[in-house]
């Protein structure tokens, strides 16, 4: 005990000096004191290095680990797509009822879910027929209102069409309005009975009936009753019934969890019409992947859909869009004028951009502000951008239209006197279009699926573009002399995009079918366009000269509206002459477009007073003379073709609608 | 003696294992080292610092992005830094032979880098696939500025900023838009309501306290420790531009609330006055980047940009502020070789110095030099037929880019206090007649020029 004496605690480091202060400190006082310490401290020591110790051995070994596993992060993404979302809530909770009024008469139709209106229709003059909503099963959100007016023909096809896309399960709500069976045929009344209904396949004449269902289940409740005679309506029927709601894991479909999935969950339980998108077994892709376009000179060209509220047909016309070769999605950006959450829902399923646009003024003063709003929302956002595509929610996409897109697009940069290029040809019918590869210039502006330059909209159009207090129709003032300034636009032969919207601004059944319905829509994919630069500005003039010196003169002292006016021949070129006194003498030409079964509305193709068309698989070449400069190649002997305009009587129908 | 036996092992054993510790804190002085000194270690394991988090959350975020095409690049100003001054050694050193952790591994919070939105496919998803890598992420999103000066359109909400955590490094994703007038921009990091506010330090964040421009950066691909990252090509350029990249918006719904007042003039003139105004900004902009003199709007043009976002047709001018620090002499001759000969010269390099160069169809450009006090600046004016000198001062200001007329230019960032100096309070009245000795608050009369020096202070053309 006497002999210890304390050891300089040397290895203490840092701790020296205050060692040997404590060691002399201790000497005086109390050794046991001191060994006490020095034990624990020597201990606590070797804990310390034990400790670091392990720690420098886990890091080494970890760095090793981590060396030698560089697929890792591969292996946490798929593990990361097994676990992307977590298991759905499947509690089925307390069911719940819903409770249904149903309203049918002769001037007024409402729906009330819970007490809540979700339709209520008394305007006048207005929502004839039957008024169907679809509710969600589950949740009796309503996911589809439509009406559809079978006292006018076909609209029963429509309605049948529209039935039988929404899914079993679903709440069917009918409701009459005025009078809905006029039209109504045999394959909708047997759809109706098919459903369940009593009343349905008996609807008469001015009869009311309001009727709640499942999709393929039970009726919940119908009311009917007859109307007494041919000139008066049957009596208001008020219907009241309990909808017993499902559970959410009943009214959804168990599809793949992806991400596309998701989104197809999300748009497939708030909305209903939409087909096979929702098809629970075998649902319709949302995803295109169509081929690349090899040197895409468009890939990088933002592209405007124009919409308003009808998503139907944004629905159909995305899915062209993105079915096109050569599409980038990320470039589209869809439009909605207003606040519309069925386009907006259309928008996201298919995962693209979508902004909405408060309305400002009316009619077509709307739309105008719209455009102007839309284009310039797309410079802004594609400020790279020296060209913007514009299309319609009515429009069907060539597959090719791209591809037709990026083999023309250089003339707009290489050719001033080019107003635009169009994918859509006025005058190209099925009997008046013939060659996909075959381009032509025209002084008229069609749209409906067109490319304009950022130069022109920036630095002309859009600072004097009509104000809203301006009820001007977009495209016309477009069209007017002080904006296009004896430009042209780049048009196909064959139309890139077809115009299959039926309910519009200025569209009716009637006109679609006359101007709309019959016109030629290329479908071939990978189109070579035949000698793209000789549509510039001279080299035109040179093509023009060449064709009309090889064009064989047709015998003017036929009809020209006559079939035989023609020969039956293929692949020859013809020329006719008409009489064109003034380059606005249109007398003549819309006679012959009248006979020709195009567009006649106002005058469209033409270019210096020639137009240019296929009649029975010839080229077949119109010449206004002595307006048109090519009137020189008429022959002396030929009289010109005078048309006599009907006497004004007809009441053309209005301001033709080419939005 | 047992005792002491058991005391003599206890204090060998002490003895070795100190030994041994100070063998590590060498080793770990060593490690440490590796990691700090960039360029400056001469460890000779390869795999050395490898470990360190920022590393390891760097490598992590470049796999994710290069997996999922994220177009992403390096915008961090210290690892910038360090990479700019030892960019030939970066270069050099191939993609194998990776001696040390030199960059990367540099103690920090954050690695900051940039998305360049427009070039990104596919934004879905990803997020997801960060989380489920281990990152911890927040997304601030934000309405779309380049929707907001339409009227009227509403639209999806555009990503501003990534902050994906892994362990205590964060790495720092600054979304770049797109904006017309061919720069990129960045957004402000606002904290919304549920936003966790110590998710990370947010002060100390470099980017996102406003929002930013900056030039289209040029990129470079390098391989720096071992992984491949973009950079721009001249990290010296985006390196100055970060301290003055401060952004703000034009007032849209300022401007809008004046127009629903005062009515835009769309009148013909109106219309062609403002093109012609535009190309002049335009012209002259460009001429003076060349120089590499630095302006701003100043006056008539100022007010024009705060109160309505566009040019006042009825304003006859386009004017500019320049500093007079940056004045370089070979400015008129630049301007007239653009096209635009000098109209008047008044005052000097040392006092009062303003030039005026005449536009296409009777539109003038004026630029006014700026001059620093302590407590303010002040540009200088003369009156040609007196001689009489002027004084217009204003409060102390900073430079912030903005966007007019599909342009980025500078503004004074303290608007409203430039302004209100020059056209009082009441600059939200439009005023058609203008008195530029008499109606700015901010004027004084400053002497008269030495008649001897008039020959040289008042030039006119």
């Amino acid at each position: 005990m006497d002999d210890w004496k304390p050891s300089p605690v040397k290895p203490f480091g840092a701790r020296k000096k205050r060692s040997w202060y404590l060691t002399w400190k201790y000497k005086l006082t109390n050794q046991r004191a001191l060994r006490r310490f020095c034990q624990t401290g020597a201990v606590l020591f070797l804990l310390v290095t034990v400790i670091v110790n392990i720690k420098l051995i886990l890091d080494t070994r970890r760095a090793i680990s981590e060396a030698n596993e560089d697929p890792e992060p591969e292996q946490d993404y798929d593990e990361a797509l097994g676990r992307l979302e977590p298991p759905r809530h499947r509690g089925s909770g307390p069911r719940r009822v819903l409770d249904v009024e149903v309203y049918s008469s002769r001037s007024k139709v409402y729906v009330a879910v819970d007490g809540t209106t979700v339709l209520e229709d008394e305007a006048r003059e207005q929502g004839r027929g039957i008024h169907v909503i679809v509710l969600n099963q589950a949740t009796g959100h309503v996911m589809a209102k439509r009406v559809f007016d079978t006292y006018s023909p076909h609209e029963d096809e429509a309605m049948v069409l529209f039935l039988n896309m929404v899914a079993p399960g679903r709440v069917l709500i009918c409701t009459v309005k005025d009078e809905g069976s006029f039209h109504l045929k045999d394959t909708a009344k047997a759809l109706l009975r098919s459903l369940g209904s009593q009343a349905g396949p008996a609807l008469g004449w001015r009869d009311t009936w309001a009727f709640v269902g499942r999709k393929g289940g039970p009726v919940l409740g119908e009311k009917h009753s007859k109307s007494p005679a041919l000139s008066s309506w049957g009596d208001p029927v008020l219907l009241k019934t309990d909808v017993p709601l499902s559970s959410a894991e009943e009214a959804e479909c168990h599809w793949a969890d992806t991400e596309l999935n998701r989104r197809r969950r999300r748009f497939c339980s708030k909305v209903e019409g939409y087909g096979s998108v929702c098809s629970c077994k075998d649902p319709t892709p949302i995803e295109f992947s169509p081929d690349p376009l090899p040197d895409n000179k468009v890939l990088n060209v933002p592209v405007a859909v124009i919409a308003g509220n009808r998503p139907n047909y944004l629905y159909r016309m995305l899915r062209s869009l993105l079915s096109a070769q050569g599409v980038s999605p990320q470039m589209i950006t869809v439009f909605i004028d207003g606040y519309y959450e069925e386009p907006m829902d259309v928008v996201a399923l298919f995962g693209l951009r979508g902004i909405q646009h408060t309305p400002i003024s009316i009619k077509n003063a709307r739309v105008s502000q719209h455009y102007k709003a839309s284009l310039t929302a797309t410079f802004n956002l594609f400020p790279e951008a020296k060209f913007a595509v514009v299309l319609e929610e009515d429009l069907d996409i060539a597959v090719d239209f791209f591809s037709f897109l990026s083999q023309s697009i250089h003339l707009l940069e290489e050719d001033d006197s080019l107003y635009c290029i169009s994918a859509w040809n006025d005058q190209g019918y099925e009997h008046t279009a013939e060659d996909p590869a075959l381009l032509y210039r025209v002084e008229t502006m069609p749209g409906l699926g067109w490319v304009l330059r950022k130069s022109l909209y920036k630095e002309e159009l859009e600072p004097k573009w009509p104000t809203p207090e301006k009820l001007w129709d977009w495209d016309m003032w477009m069209r007017m002399p002080e904006q296009r300034r004896g430009r042209e636009c780049i048009i196909p032969d064959v139309s890139r995009s077809y115009h299959f919207g039926i309910v519009g601004l200025n569209m009716n059944g009637y006109f679609h079918e006359a101007y709309f319905k019959k016109h030629k829509f290329n479908t071939v994919p990978g189109v070579q366009l035949r000698n793209v630069d000789s549509l510039k500005k001279e080299a035109y003039e040179v093509e023009v000269h060449r064709l009309l010196s090889e064009a064989e003169v047709l015998d003017h002292s036929k009809n020209p509206c006559e079939d035989s006016f023609l020969p039956d021949t293929e692949g020859h070129t013809y020329v006719a002459f008409i009489r064109m006194e003034k380059d606005d003498d249109f007398t003549t030409w819309t006679q012959l477009a009248k006979c020709l079964h195009i567009w006649d509305l106002d005058v469209r193709g033409n270019h210096r007073g020639l137009w240019r068309l296929f009649r029975k698989k010839n080229h077949f070449l119109v010449v206004g003379v002595p307006a048109s400069p090519y009137s020189v190649k008429k022959p002396p002997s030929i009289t010109p073709i005078f048309l006599e305009p009907p006497p004004k009587e007809e009441g053309a129908p209005g301001a033709a609608e080419q939005t | 003696m047992s005792r002491i036996n058991k005391n003599v092992i206890l204090a060998l054993l002490t003895l070795t294992s100190s030994a041994f510790l100070l063998f590590q804190l060498y080793y770990y002085k060593h490690y440490l080292s590796a990691k700090n000194g960039a360029g400056l270690s001469k460890s000779k394991g390869s795999r050395i610092g490898f470990d360190s988090i920022q590393w390891r959350a760097v490598k992590k975020f470049i796999m994710l992005t290069s997996s999922q095409n994220v177009p992403v690049f390096l915008i961090d100003p210290l690892l910038l830094e360090l990479i700019n001054k030892n960019l030939e050694q970066v270069k050099n050193t191939s993609h194998g032979s990776t001696s040390g952790c030199n960059f990367f591994c540099v103690p920090r919070d954050f690695t900051a880098f940039a998305l360049q939105y427009h070039l990104w496919k596919n934004e879905e998803g990803w997020f997801q696939i960060a989380e489920n890598m281990g990152f911890q992420c927040l997304k601030i999103e934000s309405k779309d500025p380049r929707l907001d000066g339409i009227d009227s359109l509403s639209g999806t909400e555009i990503p501003l900023h990534y902050i994906c955590k892994l362990a205590t490094h964060a790495i720092h994703l600054v979304v770049f838009h797109e904006r017309s007038g061919n720069y990129l921009w960045h957004g402000h990091l606002r904290l919304k309501g549920h936003i966790d506010r110590k998710f990370i330090p947010f002060r100390k964040l470099q980017f996102g306290r406003y929002a930013g421009a900056f030039d289209r950066p040029e990129l470079q691909q390098i391989t720096v420790d071992g992984l491949e990252v973009l950079i721009p090509k001249d990290p010296a350029h985006f390196l100055e531009e970060v301290p003055h990249s401060r952004f703000i918006e034009c007032r849209y719904k300022e401007a809008r609330a004046f127009f629903q007042q005062y009515l835009d003039d769309n009148t013909v003139e109106a219309v062609a006055f403002r093109k012609r105004a535009k190309e002049l900004l335009q012209l002259a902009a460009r001429t003076l980047k060349k120089l590499g003199v630095r302006f701003w709007l100043s006056s008539g043009t100022c007010l024009g940009w705060y109160r309505q976002c566009s040019i006042i047709p009825y304003s006859k001018d386009v004017d500019l502020g320049i500093f007079i620090q940056d004045y370089k002499s070979n400015i008129i001759s630049a301007f007239q070789d653009a096209g635009l000969p000098l109209k008047h010269k008044f005052g000097k390099v040392e006092d009062s110095l303003e030039l005026s160069f005449q536009g296409k169809d009777d539109i003038k450009l004026d630029i006014f030099f700026f001059y620093e006090e302590t407590d303010h600046m002040w540009n200088g004016g003369t009156q040609a037929k007196t001689g009489k000198k002027f004084k217009y001062l204003f409060p102390k200001f900073t430079l912030c880019w903005t966007e007019f007329v599909d342009m980025k230019v500078h503004v004074p960032c303290e608007t409203i206090e430039y302004i209100e100096a020059n056209y009082g309070k009441t600059w939200r009245t439009p005023v058609k007649t203008w008195d530029w000795k008499r109606s700015p608050p901010n004027v004084q009369p400053n002497g008269i020029w030495p008649v001897s020096e008039w020959d040289e202070v008042i030039q006119l053309y």
